[in-house]
């Protein structure tokens, strides 16, 4: 008996300590969700309600030109980050953990800064950098090209320049969690290899590689998953411009919404967008995870 | 007992700081900027001077989407203004979202001003279908030419007097740009090619000028309209190509290419006049200058227009003393316009239109016939100020005339882009 009360006393505690996550989800994201879900079924404006008009917004999507370039150019600039960013991201690493004391904490420091300034400023500076008229790298794109470039304006530089700029920007995080995952893997195993003879490269192939796959495997999937999100860099500094060439599925639901009043086709948008994260996210995390065991 | 003495002291002193009588408060919203937004700034100040019953309390917000974002979003869950600025191109979305109530003839009759003080053409543009009024028109605006004279001295593009004549074509005007880049000018003419608003007014002005229609009957460019969209796209290109108009420049830029002196020519809003008449007084300016309607180049004389209005957010729960208060001010702001007119605007309103006042008023006389071919964006939910027709001058129009696109393609692009957003 006193049992029973006690397992029910946990359940109570239990519940009341998740009971503020729980309700805050629901809240904030649950209810949002599945609102955002039931409207993309209907023809409502930005605020308000419509009629339910059934797949109708989902069969205009497959015929709308935009959106193929939009899932198209989301996908291009997973290509253009993903990957790069997290290579780079370890390259920097390894060096930084070679280094020692206040000078490796100085140059991880100098790594992250980037990653603490808000999406704005970050534009501002390398819009200002790379001002077609003024811009201080110019001088280098006209001593390697001939001319200035508007980076902005060119439909083969845009999208390329984005990429860079973000990876600048958030790059710092992911160097330090390979930082993290570095310091995780036992010095005695180093000492081992080079007892055995093994090569520096012989070392990274075969303990630092393997030993620090979880922790690549996760900065892949959180990257896959921020940069599908790509709306704030393309917004400030191109607009979706020029010719479409970094139009991104967030800033059509955006111009959807907010621009021209269709709530609930920016729904249908967002609703696919949500779908090819979630399976594209999952299915890449299941895909590393199994390499990773074998 | 302390709460109550505290909440007795406040009420005391709020009183104490209030005058006799309850004055209006009305909430003002614009998206007025730069010499705008100084002189309405001015005109705001003054009608709380004279007015001690009514105070407006200005917000200013950023031109654009983010203005008339907020405005929807505000007015939707009745939040909004007491009066607000609006762009008439922007009528046909507003009405669409609902966010503009009736004005009555009653409200007119409580701002003293009627709908046949105003200009027909302003009147229309501020009615739904049924011609029921949802706004009024405070001024009209457009593109005009900005000429740097001393480019053109002695040549047949300046008369005895020193205005500006001659140019009647396309021809005519390509040779004064030509004369002039001879005469030592950077870049002849400039105007903000690498900004959406830039570049849209000076295609729309090309595209009226060849009797064009950018979207008729729910068809953007429908029939040859679409060879004019190319034609237009081409001289600009050609322009580009030359060297005549400068490449990628944003809006400050293609401003100070005319202020430093580098440009014979500039295509932009009147509302850089003041600008221009403050550089002048100042005598930092170092040339002399006019301002002339956007000359005939293609047959037609047209130019692009658009005015600002006052509007009342729909939905809200104005008590009849607070409306009334509401009409008060749009009236002032009507019959004081001319002090707006200085920030290089035509007033809507006739009597400050037709004044004398406003007729010795440079060089706003000298082109204010512009009002009579003014060419108003098309209505449509899809056209006006911070619209799919503006990211598409952006996205499109300007890349093209920069050289990364025909311009017979980026027309069709244009037309393509444009209808598949008018569903």
């Amino acid at each position: 008996m006193a049992m029973i009360t006690n397992r029910r006393r946990d359940v109570a505690v239990a519940m009341s300590l998740i009971a503020p996550f729980v309700v805050t989800f629901a809240l904030v994201f649950l209810y949002p969700t599945v609102r955002m879900v039931l409207l993309s079924f209907t023809d409502a404006p930005l605020i308000g309600n419509g009629h339910w008009i059934g797949l109708e917004n989902f069969k205009r999507l497959m015929s709308d030109r935009l959106f193929f370039t939009s899932l198209k150019n989301n996908g291009y600039f997973v290509l253009l980050t993903v990957v790069p960013t997290t290579a780079l991201a370890l390259a920097i690493a390894l060096t930084i953990n070679r280094l020692k004391g206040a000078l490796q904490a100085l140059v991880l420091a100098l790594f992250f800064l980037p990653y603490i300034l808000p999406v704005s400023v970050v534009t501002e500076i390398w819009m200002w950098m790379l001002d077609f008229q003024f811009g201080i790298i110019q001088p280098l794109f006209a001593s390697l090209y001939g001319k200035s470039i508007p980076v902005f304006k060119n439909p083969y530089w845009v999208m390329p320049t984005v990429a860079a700029v973000t990876i600048w920007w958030t790059n710092g995080f992911n160097v330090l969690l390979f930082i993290a995952g570095l310091r995780n893997i036992p010095q005695d195993f180093y000492e081992a290899a080079s007892l055995d003879g093994a090569t520096r490269w012989q070392m990274f192939r075969r303990v630092t590689w393997p030993l620090l796959w979880p922790v690549t495997a996760l900065i892949l999937t959180l990257q896959l998953i921020l940069q599908l999100k790509i709306f704030d860099q393309v917004y400030l500094m191109s607009k979706g411009g020029p010719f479409n060439s970094s139009y991104v599925l967030l800033l059509m639901v955006y111009r959807e919404a907010f621009q021209l009043n269709h709530g609930g086709y920016a729904s249908a948008i967002a609703v696919v967008l949500f779908v090819v994260i979630m399976v594209v996210s999952v299915l890449q995390f299941q895909l590393l995870r199994s390499r990773g065991q074998k | 007992m302390n709460y109550v003495k505290r909440l007795l002291a406040a009420g005391a002193m709020s009183f104490a700081a209030l005058p006799a009588f309850a004055a209006q408060n009305v909430t003002w919203w614009d998206f007025l900027s730069g010499g705008d937004g100084v002189r309405m700034k001015a005109l705001i100040q003054r009608f709380n001077e004279e007015h001690p019953d009514i105070q407006i309390n200005g917000t200013t917000l950023e031109w654009g989407v983010p203005f008339y974002t907020k405005v929807r979003t505000s007015v939707t869950v009745g939040q909004g203004p007491d009066v607000m600025t609006y762009h008439l191109s922007r009528m046909p979305l507003g009405l669409e979202e609902n966010v503009l109530d009736t004005i009555s003839d009653e409200d007119m009759a409580a701002a003293g001003l009627s709908k046949s003080d105003f200009f027909p053409a302003s009147i229309a543009a501020a009615s739904d279908e049924n011609g029921a009024l949802h706004a009024v028109p405070f001024d009209i605006h457009s593109i005009v030419l900005y000429v740097n004279k001393s480019y053109l001295k002695g040549s047949r593009f300046l008369d005895d007097k020193g205005n500006v004549t001659g140019i009647e074509s396309l021809a005519d005007f390509e040779e004064a740009m030509a004369l002039a880049k001879a005469n030592g000018s950077d870049t002849p003419l400039s105007y903000a090619t690498g900004d959406d608003g830039g570049t849209y007014r000076v295609f729309y002005t090309l595209m009226k000028q060849q009797g064009g229609e950018l979207i008729a009957d729910g068809q953007v460019l429908p029939g040859d309209n679409l060879g004019k969209a190319a034609k237009a796209i081409e001289i600009m290109t050609h322009w580009h190509e030359e060297g005549w108009q400068p490449e990628q420049a944003e809006y400050p830029a293609s401003v100070a290419l005319f202020t430093s002196g580098k440009s014979a020519f500039h295509m932009n809003g009147v509302w850089e006049v003041p600008t221009m008449i403050d550089l002048a007084a100042q005598n930092k300016l170092g040339f002399e200058w006019t301002a002339i309607q956007i000359p005939t180049l293609l047959g037609t004389t047209a130019t692009w227009a658009d005015s600002h209005a006052f509007a009342i957010p729909a939905g809200s729960k104005m008590s009849p003393e607070k409306r009334k208060a509401v009409m008060t001010v749009i009236g002032w702001m009507e019959k004081n316009s001319l002090a707006w007119a200085g920030a290089g605007h035509i007033p809507a309103y006739k009597p400050v239109a037709t004044s004398e006042s406003f007729k010795e008023m440079e060089p706003n006389a000298t082109y204010s016939s512009l009002a009579e071919t003014a060419a108003y964006d098309p209505r449509s939910v899809i056209a006006g100020v911070a619209s799919p027709v503006y990211d598409a001058s952006i996205n499109i129009i300007s890349p093209a005339m920069h050289g990364y696109m025909d311009p017979q393609q980026a027309a069709e692009q244009l037309q393509a882009e444009l209808q598949a957003k008018l569903h």
